[in-house]
């Protein structure tokens, strides 16, 4: 579904990304973690042209992404992108949130686009809040909101960017539920996250990053295992002591 | 003073109107708020300009903004007085030519006041639209601006009372505004300057300062308005 071949990037001098070849299976879940400033965030949003890239090929879905028939908004709509801190647009109510990539997007009324954003947001659990403004809400709804507000055109791929980093932690359990929900139903994402509980049972295969290398690849079986890379181990148990 | 009131209240008002032309207060408001609605839309592509992705754009607004706070305004509306009618060919009636000037002038300042409002949001909004696949006119009608606006509403009723201050220059060209007005019955009195100026400086303080108040008022709902959202955010 996803194919990165020999993927480099640099700010400046600074090479951030550093030769990443690695594939995303359709249906599957990966989890991306590391140390912080190891490059995930950078390597997902590398996915649908956030960032750009200076060596190497990315594919989705067959297509290089970089090709000149690749119209980049067509790109990005087949691409579900969730951010750490969630970007409502906080001049618009929740359900104008999900639905204005229906209405700006797909060119549908408000009638039209209505009962498609009211069911994804029943699908996200959160049909009552419709109306509210995203300040009236929490920071787990609004999460929920910016998940559905990403799904509404049926994306393949749903890419999260630390989607609990941000919240407090009795909310996060609730964005995890609605993750592992989509995870179930086949959906192919790519999550970075530090929520190892997480990784363990959601995951089928877990990618470590480390200085913007792609140091280990594995099912988390094997993560979790006294097999797993030394660096991978030391960054386990250096999380456990947070915890 | 009450006198003076009495026996000019209805010109300082309206001017001659309507066996005139209007002028007075009633001119000074329409200019001032004809000012306004034109400068806005100026101002808004100045800003696009300045803040957009294309260069020459960029290039052109920020010459503009540059050149135009570099000179006072009475100097602009001597050229679209005196000057301007020569380069078309027709004279222009006194009134729009000052509504020209302001127009010239305030769009470089509102301008960036609305630049500033564009770039004081978190990078996060453009990029959530980006990543929805919206591209730069939805990204920046239905996204940016809506938003950068909504917050420098404040900036903006404080350029209405500024205008309102610089709509007074219009006496050096003879549009009958309140200061002209104010002129003409000094002239009349000779005897009562300080009578006569002394209403003018409490009129437009009266006006300036209800603004100036409203601006206030304005500002605190929509800090109230961010915090609320703060909030939610420090709570998440």
């Amino acid at each position: 579904m996803i194919e990165f071949q020999g993927v480099s990037k640099w700010y400046g001098t600074l090479k951030v990304l550093k030769d990443i070849s690695a594939t995303v299976d359709k249906g599957t879940t990966i989890v991306l973690c590391g140390p912080s400033g190891s490059g995930k965030s950078t390597l997902v949003r590398t996915v649908n042209r956030l960032e750009p890239i200076q060596e190497g090929t990315i594919t989705v879905a067959g297509a290089d992404i970089y090709a000149k028939s690749v119209n980049v908004n067509t790109l990005r709509m087949g691409i579900g992108f969730v951010f750490q801190q969630f970007n409502l647009f906080p001049h618009l109510t929740v359900i104008d949130n999900v639905m204005l990539p229906l209405r700006r997007l797909h060119h549908q009324s408000r009638k039209e686009a209505l009962p498609t954003a009211l069911l994804m947001l029943e699908r996200v659990g959160l049909a009552d809040k419709a109306h509210a403004l995203p300040a009236d809400i929490s920071g787990g709804q609004s999460q929920r909101v910016a998940i559905a507000r990403s799904l509404i055109l049926n994306p393949e791929v749903l890419i999260l960017d630390e989607p609990t980093s941000a919240l407090d932690p009795e909310m996060v359990s609730e964005v995890l539920k609605l993750l592992r929900q989509l995870s179930g139903e086949g959906m192919t994402m790519m999550c970075v996250t530090h929520e190892m509980g997480f990784a363990r049972e959601v995951a089928d295969r877990i990618w470590f990053l480390k200085n913007g290398e792609l140091t280990f690849d594995a099912k988390p079986l094997v993560f979790f295992s006294p097999e797993a890379h030394p660096d991978v181990r030391g960054f386990l148990s250096a999380i456990q002591k947070n915890h | 003073m009450l006198e003076i009131i009495r026996e000019y209240g209805l010109m300082l008002l309206v001017g001659e109107y309507p066996h005139g032309k209007l002028g007075g207060l009633a001119l000074t408001l329409i200019i001032s708020i004809v000012s306004l609605a034109v400068t806005f839309p100026c101002a808004v592509l100045i800003a696009l300009a300045r803040t957009g992705p294309l260069r020459t754009p960029k290039a052109i607004a920020s010459g503009f903004v540059h050149s135009v706070r570099a000179v006072p305004l009475l100097m602009l509306i001597f050229w679209a007085y005196f000057a301007l009618p020569i380069v078309i060919g027709f004279p222009i009636d006194a009134t729009y030519t000052l509504i020209l000037a302001i127009v010239v002038y305030q769009a470089a300042y509102l301008g960036e006041i609305i630049a500033a409002g564009i770039e004081g949001l978190p990078k996060g909004q453009s990029e959530a639209a980006k990543a929805l696949g919206l591209g730069y006119v939805p990204t920046t009608f239905r996204v940016i601006l809506p938003q950068a606006i909504f917050n420098v509403i404040p900036g903006i009723v404080n350029q209405l009372t500024t205008i309102i201050k610089e709509s007074s220059l219009g006496s050096i060209i003879a549009v009958s505004e309140l200061s002209y007005v104010m002129l003409q019955v000094n002239s009349n009195e000779v005897t009562k300057p300080l009578q006569i100026f002394g209403i003018l400086a409490a009129t437009y303080f009266i006006l300036c300062f209800a603004l100036s108040q409203a601006t206030n008022w304005l500002e605190r709902r929509i800090a109230n308005r961010r915090t609320g959202r703060v909030v939610v955010e420090a709570v998440a």
